[in-house]
């Protein structure tokens, strides 16, 4: 089947390339279908009892996501001109499309509950109108220090900050709405800096920066890769195969899944990225094998049919490889996970396959003419050629050494490993010099912070939160969720009723407290709600008919690892002091979200990792034919996939999502070069029989080949290691050390354990199972 | 050519006469409905069941018994309020001091720490007793405080009802604009429509049910719907007595701690 292909492609290549064109743009015009997806919460299915759960809750207590805008000044922000721009900045951010009007927080929205003329309760905004002096500006700080239901949240304790709280009506609107505060704030914040943060606001600016960097990324990449091919081969028509196979593997596996009706969401964003380097490395093989023998040949049939027939196996096992690694993914438990590794999986197949036809019907196309001049520098005396000596010379040499340097590296490496912290904040995919990044420090560092997640206290029975019992209950709970360094600050039913007993003893300390009985708790409450209390206000913390109450914990730090602690520690608390009967508690909200798809995508990642591993590994088994070759083969995988993550616990990057990700790739880019280089030196050695020659000569063919593909993919993606975005950073980091760690493993430390082991590896008897060697093919002088 | 102009001057002032006087006209069928339905008799009593529908469907009700003294036709008002049910706020009570022109007052009885404390007046617009009722809605919005403009005349269900678009004076948190349909044979509002500033329909008001008592007609059942939050208030008046001879001394502070016997049971 293998020669029919490339027979057809030989004798047919208009027909092939026009086929090919035809199914492109086929799947071309399937792109303006695209719908884009950039909600994190859609890491978890939709039936996840976890995504569920927070839904009903936000349905249940009217919650909205939110945006916080803030302003810091010294030496305190309680001046009359600050607040006035901010009430001038809050009446038209009323105004913004998408904005919940009458939930926004803000010093000129939020009710006071105070003392009014002859002793009155008095429920009522705290800034209706625009203030005239300082001393008001001051007053009205005294009041929402005196608040528990807002201190904390709009003001600092000190005074310099103030925040307004601006909820959505859904989060993927954060990005637009935060660009026309901006606009707000720049024209009426007097040259103060405002600050605009909060997750759904990360989250969504993610997804629209991620798709302006794949817009730039890609297309970078593919520039620089033309270019260093054509450094390589010299000869401008014959790389434009690898760019067209890579172009036509992206567009077919981009359309298909748009076709197949899937969104885009972050993780297929990413697939132009994994698949440009995954395409172009086997046309790299099938044009260094080309250029390296055409000179012998001068026939570029027969050098084609020479190329593709060396290649061909090796190809099919680093398809294989890649797709097993990336085909793991579909076995996640999260869907666009697996919608990822499916399509880039079947964009490796088209890869595979396009290679093969594409390159031999372009390579056809040229004139002989033309082909004589192709005859690059390093085939003989260039630089790369000069190296590959040098590796010759070391490999052969040092080989105990490199084997002794291998052990060592490994064992570094396993120590490594166990330094790995798992955590992931999409608010830190931004760089720390981005507006976000800025934002969130500031904010965080003065208010009680802008990631909100949500403890509910579940009764089961109407009434039920009114009972003392319960009141007191979740005061405890905040008193211990409190303990906790991030937590800024928690709001509850049990505030509103306290805060309110307050007032109606006349602001008296004493009476700030949880009343005995029922009766008294259901009197505090409809206080509230006759003095002029929203009663939407308060169906924020419970529900209308009260056998549900929500407390609001506000955490300064939304680290996966952060808010985990603060969630096991709820969950001891929980363990420790059972709550009133008929009562169950459960969290919800955006950072406890992302925390549960990270433990799912953490457990699943390392599930599918393992186990494509293993299926890496029978098939190489397989390849060879061999167990021993098989083991040798995932040397450099082995100790890729160790050295890189152990170099993520070394330096402390937190093991997130593009992290763990990455892995697949890692795991099927890291074994192609062991394949190729140990298929085609057992494929000398059988053409041979003589070991130091097939040592000599690896370092020739597939050696040169390697080191290509190292520069040309390393390099490639050099651009995306200045992104703004860190996962992009990470991605390109990780091209880079995969191509560099799993190069250097395969020309270094296969020759020295081939060279160590080789009469064990390389019997004088041919192999009988390799393929006969086509008697046309021309040993090296 | 002078008596064109002569002509168009008196055609102008005629156009500006008739708009005036429509408007005053205008006022005063809102004058009017606002006496039917919020000055009926002297004084009245009866006996109101709230019901709260959320939007999921599930309902709570209150139950409370109402006074209610006018001091002057289409000015100062006394109201009393006793809660009945739910159980854990039976008891409590309840006392506005309505005044046409200034702030109102407004006093609360918490019998679980037996005390009587004063509460907030000046938001009308703010919530009765967590219902999608505000105090104005029960209490009235003083016609003066909205320009009117007869939109047109229609009919809603079978009756015969006069469209009057109001737009408060005032900039007014409650409503930008609000279409009331009077009924032109009793001047009772039917419903009414309530918009945003962003001009989108909020809450609506409808009577459900109108019956006479004692020769008065009265609504004895009238909804508030939350369209925003999509939610709907109902609330039934039942055992309504008109002129039953509520004095001035039942809306003191003594009243609110120890209920009037005769109305209170």
């Amino acid at each position: 089947m293998r020669k029919g292909i490339t027979e057809f492609s030989i004798k047919h290549p208009w027909i092939v390339l026009s086929v090919a064109v035809l199914i492109s743009v086929f799947f071309a015009i399937q792109f303006p279908k695209i719908k884009i997806d950039t909600d994190p919460q859609n890491m978890l299915e939709v039936d996840e009892p976890t995504r569920l759960f927070h839904s009903a809750t936000k349905e249940d207590f009217a919650l909205s996501d939110f945006i916080a805008v803030g302003v810091v000044a010294e030496p305190t922000a309680f001046t009359a001109d600050m607040l006035n721009r901010l009430y001038n900045i809050t009446a038209e951010i009323e105004e913004i499309e998408g904005v919940i009007v009458e939930d926004i927080m803000a010093p000129s929205t939020i009710d006071d509950i105070k003392q009014g003329a002859g002793g009155a309760l008095v429920i009522e905004p705290l800034m209706e109108e625009e203030i005239e002096t300082d001393a008001d500006a001051r007053y009205v700080f005294g009041r929402i220090m005196d608040n528990p239901i807002v201190r904390g949240k709009i003001a600092s304790e000190d005074g310099k900050a103030i925040a307004i709280f601006v909820p959505l009506e859904s989060k993927d609107i954060s990005h637009r709405v935060a660009g026309e505060i901006r606009e707000i704030t720049d024209r009426l914040g007097g040259g103060a800096t405002f600050h605009i943060a909060g997750l759904p606001l990360a989250e969504d600016s993610f997804g629209s920066e991620m798709f302006t960097q794949m817009a730039y990324s890609a297309p970078a990449a593919m520039l620089i890769i033309f270019l260093l091919l054509l450094m390589f081969f010299r000869q401008m028509k014959i790389i434009i195969a690898p760019m067209v196979v890579a172009m036509m593997a992206v567009i077919w596996s981009m359309g298909l899944l748009i076709l197949s009706g899937f969104t885009v969401h972050i993780m297929s964003s990413m697939i132009p990225i994994f698949l440009i380097p995954i395409a172009v490395l086997n046309s790299i093989h099938i044009l260094s094998e080309f250029s390296d023998h055409y000179k012998k040949f001068k026939n570029k049939k027969e050098t084609i049919r020479h190329a593709i027939n060396e290649l061909f196996l090796p190809m099919l096992f680093t398809s294989a490889t890649t797709v097993a690694g990336f085909l793991s993914l579909a076995l996640t438990p999260i869907p666009p996970v697996r919608v990822f590794g499916i399509f880039v999986a079947f964009g490796v197949l088209v890869a595979w396959f396009l290679s093969l036809v594409i390159n031999p019907a372009i390579m056809v196309l040229l004139s002989e003419k033309s082909l004589r001049r192709f005859d690059s520098a390093d085939n003989s005396g260039g630089v790369l050629a000069r190296i590959m000596h040098s590796f010759r010379s070391f490999a052969g040499g040092r080989n105990r050494v490199i084997i002794g340097v291998a052990v060592v590296v490994l064992a570094i490496a396993g120590y490594g490993l166990t330094l790995i912290v798992v955590n992931d904040n999409p608010v830190k995919w931004f760089k720390t010099s981005h507006p976000i990044r800025i934002a969130d420090v500031a904010m965080n560092n003065h208010l009680a912070g802008t990631y909100m997640n949500y403890l509910v206290f579940e009764g089961d029975d109407t009434d039920r939160m009114k009972a003392p019992e319960v009141e007191n209950y979740i005061q405890a709970f905040q008193r211990e969720l409190e303990k906790d360094a991030i937590v800024g600050s928690t709001t509850g039913l049990p505030d509103i009723i306290k805060k309110v007993r307050y007032e109606l003893f006349g602001a008296d300390s004493a009476q700030m407290i949880i009343p005995t009985t029922q009766n008294e708790v259901a009197q505090m409450l409809f206080l509230f709600e006759m003095s002029g209390g929203d009663p939407d206000d308060l169906y924020k913390f419970v529900t209308p008919d009260y056998d549900r109450a929500n407390l609001w914990v506000q955490l300064r730090n939304g680290d996966n690892m952060a808010v985990s602690g603060v969630v096991e520690r709820g969950n001891r608390f929980l363990a420790e002091n059972p709550p009133p009967e008929g009562v169950t508690v459960q969290w919800a909200g955006l950072p406890y979200i992302n925390v549960e798809w990270q433990r799912q995508m953490v457990n699943g990642m390392r599930n599918s990792l393992a186990g494509s591993y293993f299926v890496v590994l029978f098939m190489m088994i397989f390849l060879f034919r061999s167990l021993r070759w098989g083991l040798i083969s995932m040397l450099p995988l082995t100790i890729t996939v160790m050295a890189i993550y152990a170099m993520i616990g070394y330096i402390g990057k937190p093991y997130d999502m593009p992290v763990a990700v990455l892995s697949s790739l890692t795991l099927g880019l890291s074994i192609d070069f062991a394949i190729h280089f140990i298929q085609r030196l057992r494929m000398i050695h059988a053409r041979t029989g003589d070991f130091s020659v097939a040592f000599h000569e690896i370092f020739e063919s597939a050696g040169r080949a390697i080191s290509r593909n190292v520069l040309v993919i390393a390099v490639g993606f050099i651009p995306m290691l200045f992104s703004t975005l860190v996962p992009y950073i990470t991605v390109g980091s990780f091209f880079l050390a995969i191509m560099a760690v799993s190069g250097l493993v395969t020309l270094l430390l296969l020759p020295a354990i081939s060279k160590t082991f080789s009469r064990a590896l390389f019997p004088v008897k041919n192999s009988p199972e390799l393929e006969p060697v086509p008697v046309e093919t021309v040993t090296t002088k | 050519m002078r008596n064109l102009s002569r002509i168009l001057i008196i055609a102008l002032v005629a156009i500006g006469a008739t708009a005036a006087v429509q408007a005053q006209d205008t006022a005063e069928l809102m004058k009017q409905s606002h006496l039917a339905y919020y000055y009926a008799g002297d004084d009245g009593k009866s006996e109101v069941i709230m019901r709260m529908v959320d939007k999921k469907g599930k309902e709570r009700t209150k139950e409370f018994i109402m006074l209610r003294l006018d001091t002057e036709e289409g000015g100062d008002q006394k109201y009393y309020t006793y809660f009945k049910k739910p159980s854990d706020i039976s008891r409590l009570t309840f006392m506005v001091h309505k005044s046409a022109t200034g702030n109102d007052k407004r006093w609360i009885y918490v019998p679980s720490v037996d005390l009587v404390k004063p509460i907030s007046a000046d938001d009308k617009n703010s919530s009765f007793v967590g219902s999608d009722f505000s105090y104005e809605d029960v209490s009235g919005r003083h016609w003066t405080e909205d320009n009117h403009t007869l939109v047109g005349d229609s009919t809603m269900d079978g009756k015969d009802v006069y469209v009057i678009e109001s737009v408060p004076k005032k900039a007014y948190k409650g409503f930008a604009r609000r279409i009331s349909y009077i009924d032109k044979s009793n001047m009772l509002p039917l419903k009414e429509e309530y918009f945003s500033k962003k001009d989108k329909l909020v809450k609506i008001m409808r009577a459900e049910k109108i019956e006479n008592v004692d020769g008065i007609i009265t609504i004895t059942s009238r909804s508030m719907e939350n369209v925003k939050k999509s939610r709907k208030t109902t609330v039934e008046f039942s055992q309504i007595n008109y002129n039953v001879g509520v004095t001035d001394d039942i809306f003191t502070e003594r009243y609110l701690k120890t209920p009037p016997r005769q109305y209170v049971k």
